[in-house]
């Protein structure tokens, strides 16, 4: 009888240890959150630089010439180091326009962050553009 | 006592069960916070306003640009249209409205006004009122604003008889944007000549000072029959708005 008794305490413990462990199990699987402050960080930088570009109107003409290498090393000089972009332009009926690809390296298998912007070329025939730069950390 | 010692067991199980639950509400309450994005939206929100004002900057410099240079007058409510249409067709934040009005009180027409007179000064500007409201479940956002885009020249020109007719004129030109110092993007100074206008070249000593502060200073020597020395400064700014000043030299 007293045999009979420590062993059920033995299972009852057994079974405790197993709930907390199965719990801590859970709570490590659970899909971590994503940093947010980082993608926030690299969210504002995006938008930053792009006003930037755009506050006397380089962003606008750059696009209207096509130049996408000088508008590619902007953006490699302007961001911060460690941060991958893709950068596509699209015209006012959301049309992608840059005929070769703006970015310093592929975003594939990364958490990025997209950023929308809106601009209009300050230029004599004046044309409208809406941006999507997506950035993600290198490491 | 028997009692009590048969029962410890379970209560060790049901403060496991506590425990186990503690931990997991606590892990989801740390997801939720993390989930939490109102920070985020409102920096992006005023990314999002300032990059709109750039842009409706940008649209009434532009069609400025092509009005003072030929374009048609409605060129810039024409423009502002599709600017606005654009900005109410974004939804990431809200319900986007963006109503523009061009300035129709004188001395402006369909928010344009161009002013080369003959008194020594030119002025090209345009000047729109903006109203952007957006309507969401947690904000609300009424914004007005106005762009007054204005490129302004005054000259100041004199000359001295050098001999006969011939004579030398100096033309100082201040060229201004939104009343601040600016520099062009090119000048072309005429004098007139009977009935026509000439172009002053290397052939009359031509030659142009920049100070780089919107300060040109223009000389030539030119035969010039009357003793009312008319000149005439056009110039396009670093925006392509042109701009142009007539006036008579005064002798020194």
């Amino acid at each position: 009888m007293f045999d009979q008794k420590g062993q059920t305490r033995i299972i009852e413990a057994f079974l405790a240890i197993a709930v907390i462990f199965s719990v801590l199990l859970i709570s490590v699987t659970f899909p971590s959150s994503p940093n947010l402050d980082r993608q926030k960080f690299l969210a504002n930088s995006g938008t930053q630089v792009l006003i930037k570009l755009d506050a006397n109107g380089t962003l606008g003409n750059l696009i209207m010439q096509e130049n996408w290498t000088a508008i590619k090393r902007s953006l490699d000089i302007l961001l911060p180091i460690g941060v991958s972009f893709n950068l596509t332009v699209y015209d006012e009926n959301l049309r992608p326009i840059n005929s070769q690809a703006v970015q310093n390296s592929n975003l594939l298998s990364r958490e990025a962050v997209s950023v929308q912007y809106i601009c209009a070329a300050q230029n004599l025939n004046v044309q409208f553009f809406v941006l999507r730069l997506q950035l993600a950390w290198t490491r | 006592m028997s009692r009590k010692r048969s029962n410890s067991g379970q209560i060790l199980l049901i403060a496991a069960f506590i425990m186990a639950s503690l931990l997991l509400s606590a892990q989801l309450y740390i997801l939720e916070v993390g989930k939490t994005t109102g920070e985020l939206e409102s920096d992006s929100l005023n990314d999002f306003l300032l990059a709109m004002k750039l842009g409706s900057r940008h649209v009434v410099i532009g069609s400025l640009a092509n009005i003072s240079n030929g374009g048609q007058s409605g060129n810039l409510a024409g423009n502002l249209r599709k600017w606005s249409s654009l900005i109410s067709e974004q939804y990431q934040f809200g319900k986007s409205v963006l109503t523009y009005a061009v300035k129709e009180t004188a001395p402006y027409s369909s928010g344009i006004w161009t002013s080369w007179s003959v008194n020594g000064t030119g002025i090209s500007s345009a000047y729109a009122n903006f109203t952007y409201k957006l309507s969401d479940r947690e904000v609300n956002v009424d914004q007005s604003y106005f762009m007054n885009i204005t490129t302004a020249v005054f000259i100041e020109s004199s000359y001295q008889t050098v001999s006969g007719d011939t004579k030398q004129v100096n033309v100082t030109i201040s060229l201004l944007n939104e009343e601040a110092p600016a520099l062009a993007k090119q000048i072309a100074i005429y004098y007139r000549f009977l009935d026509s206008w000439q172009i002053p070249d290397a052939t009359n000593n031509y030659n142009i000072l920049d100070y780089g502060n919107g300060t040109y200073i223009a000389s030539f020597v030119a035969n010039i029959l009357s003793q009312n020395v008319e000149v005439s400064v056009h110039i396009v700014d670093q925006r392509e708005i042109y701009v142009q000043a007539n006036a008579t030299s005064t002798q020194i």
